[in-house]
């Protein structure tokens, strides 16, 4: 047998091609540092959420099996916290997607300053969450904050407000400081959508003999479905998760006015040091937000193709 | 009352663009009138401003006696199918085609009559439940027409709507588009870069170059008596030939002149002696004749043959510059033969060389 025939049959007993071998080369630096940092934590988390780990006892952690989920969901305070999630989401992402539209809409338009309005859109979505709630934090201070003063000037409130204090107000004022991060975001997605929408749609519709209000409703809103519904999926999901601006404008409070989700797995696992209960909370959380982008795909994509 | 006037009519943008200036027209009651142009030429403005859709910025624009200027596209009674269909993607056809009517408040049982009546006529009823994604070019045209016809529209305006379709499918559609004009007995407007449209579907054919008018004619009228250069050049494939010469009189009937070429022109043209012209001859316009007189003969030497079919098409460099003409294909030559034509001498066409204009009489 000659020597390029051996090397053939050594090439043939590979399981991958010359190709495949160097492509996998390739991405092995990507596919490890995605194994370490996505992946592992990923079903790691799944397999200590069967575990009953608690820091404060580390020499007793016996396997629960599905207890540390059964607990949860027979805890009130878990459904509470459950219910706060979703009126912030609610809220939010009402907010968001209203907002966005009527920004969308106006960006849309042809009028002087219009490049530089769509520049300064940008900057909310490009300053960092902290840093946008300690904007936030300032802007509702109850002894200098932004809020107080010009309600106070314009005879709105009488004295200065804590307006975080208030336990009815602290999940609205929250979602205001999420909606304004988000709402360029959502903008952007929905000008997007709106400058795909062909001239000659317009131009049909208004020799049919539709009016502005009749264009809007038969031609840019069901254009804009596939827009809507990136933008709700999205905003949904983050909202749903959002942790950084419960933890710097309230702590979860005051009281428990403010525990979301996010904010009680962080304090189950990371000050109860429950990391077994947090886990389960994290996967229950997770397979929400699944299901929850599922069923808006399955809602809103009935009509798209 | 559907005839349609422009008075002076210019629309400018507001960046300063002129696209149609000073455009004097008269579209007749129930006439095909094709507004055929290269693009640019503001045919298709012309037919926006007509919808309603373009402003008009000077002049005025009737309808019958009607000063149409102010009046917004769905007070205008015009019905428009676009080049890209514009089908509403998320509307079944059905709907797609109902909603001119709906838009006007119509009695559901009588929209539903019409939709029907149209939908049969242009046999789409087994698609009226889909979605315009669902169809194939061809299909979503029809239901661009049937949506035009269930309005029954004093004017309707069509801006380029063969344009997208194949080409087998384009003839067999202007041959229906022809005879939806006949059977509603309404105006129509069509606008198309294309000749051979224009020649097949118009009453009268408007050609439009740089925002004004060139010619207005019949389409025996444009193709045979071209009035300018544009119209002799634009219509006929393929294009007319061209040579650039002037004007010579032997025994005082007119003779165009060009290195050796010296063709006899028909007594009727209209040109001193000496004056610069650019003769047309289309490629059809001659006959393979060794026997030829000198004064209707172009000599030459055939450098290419394209066969057509039916017929051939041979190349040949006439002072200087490549012509085209077209032989019966039993007419044998070869490449690289030496041949002698004989150029119809009645049917050519001569034009000032600065104007472009035509120098025919009358």
């Amino acid at each position: 047998m000659t020597q390029a025939a051996v090397l053939a049959r050594r090439r043939e007993r590979l399981p991958f091609s010359h190709d495949e071998r160097r492509a996998w080369l390739f991405l092995a630096p990507v596919a490890t540092t995605l194994l370490v940092v996505a992946v592992f934590p990923i079903v790691y988390s799944l397999y200590i959420s069967f575990w009953s780990i608690k820091l404060t006892r580390p020499h007793r952690q016996p396997f629960v099996g599905l207890d540390n989920y059964a607990q949860l969901l027979a805890d009130p305070e878990f459904w509470h916290a459950v219910g706060r999630t979703t009126s912030f989401t609610v809220m939010a992402v009402t907010a968001i997607c209203v907002i966005g539209l009527a920004v969308a809409l106006l960006l849309n338009e042809t009028f002087p300053g219009r490049k530089a309005l769509q520049a300064l859109l940008l900057v909310p979505w490009a300053i960092p969450y902290v840093a946008n709630g300690l904007m936030w934090k300032w802007i509702y201070d109850s002894s200098y904050g932004a809020l107080n003063g010009l309600l106070f000037q314009l005879d709105f409130i009488d004295k200065y407000m804590v307006w975080l204090g208030d336990a009815n107000k602290t999940l609205p004022l929250i979602a205001n400081a999420f909606v304004w991060k988000e709402v360029p975001l959502a903008a952007l997605l929905l000008l997007v959508t709106l400058k795909s929408i062909p001239a000659d749609l317009y131009a049909a519709a208004r020799v049919d003999g539709a009016g502005a209000l009749q264009r809007f409703l038969h031609v840019t809103l069901p254009a804009l479905r596939p827009g809507f519904m990136l933008v709700i999926i999205y905003e949904t999901m983050t909202a749903i998760r959002h942790f950084d601006l419960f933890f710097i404008l309230t702590e979860g409070g005051p009281g428990d006015a403010s525990h979301v989700l996010s904010w009680r797995i962080y304090v189950e696992t990371f000050r109860n040091l429950s990391f077994g209960t947090g886990a389960a909370m994290s996967y229950i959380l997770a397979i929400v937000t699944f299901a929850l982008a599922y069923g808006v795909i399955r809602a809103l994509g009935r009509n798209v193709r | 009352m559907a005839s349609i006037r422009f008075d002076k009519v210019g629309k400018r943008y507001a960046n300063g663009f002129v696209a149609i200036e000073n455009l004097d027209l008269e579209i007749r009651d129930r006439e095909f009138l094709v507004l055929l142009g290269p693009s640019g030429c503001g045919k298709s403005t012309t037919l926006n401003m007509i919808a309603g859709l373009e402003e008009v910025t000077s002049g005025k624009l009737c309808f019958g006696d009607q000063l149409v200027n102010d009046i917004p596209p769905d007070r205008r009674d015009v019905a428009m199918v676009f080049q890209s269909y514009a089908l509403y993607p998320h509307k079944t056809v059905y709907e797609n085609i109902a909603f001119g009517l709906r838009m006007r408040r119509t009695p559901q049982a009588e929209v539903d009559a019409r939709v029907r009546s149209a939908a049969q006529k242009l046999a789409i009823t087994h698609l009226l439940d889909r979605r315009p994604s669902q169809l194939s070019g061809g299909q979503r045209q029809r239901v661009a027409l049937g949506r035009a016809m269930v309005r029954r529209p004093a004017v309707f305006l069509m801006d380029e709507p063969l344009s997208n379709l194949d080409a087998a499918l384009r003839i067999s559609m202007r041959a229906e588009i022809k005879q939806l004009h006949e059977e509603m007995q309404t105006t129509f407007v069509y606008v198309t870069h294309d000749q051979a449209e224009a020649l097949t579907l118009a009453d009268r054919i408007v050609v439009m170059n740089d925002g004004a008018i060139e010619q207005i004619g019949t389409p025996h009228d444009i193709y045979e008596k071209p009035a300018t250069i544009f119209v002799a050049s634009f219509l006929g494939a393929p294009p007319i030939n061209t040579l650039d010469g002037e004007i010579g009189g032997a025994s005082g009937r007119p003779v165009f002149r060009c290195g050796d070429v010296a063709l006899a022109l028909p007594p009727a043209i209209a040109a001193p002696t000496g004056s610069k012209a650019t003769l047309g001859l289309r490629a059809e316009d001659v006959t393979l004749d060794p026997k030829a007189q000198d004064d209707v003969a172009i000599d030459g030497v055939v450098n290419s043959i394209l066969p057509i079919g039916s017929d051939q098409f041979i190349g040949m460099k006439v002072a200087g510059r490549e012509f085209f003409f077209r032989l019966a294909k039993d007419q044998a030559c070869a490449i690289g033969d030496r041949v002698r034509l004989a150029a119809l001498t009645n049917r050519l066409h001569v034009f000032d060389a600065a104007s472009g204009r035509s120098l025919a009489g009358g």
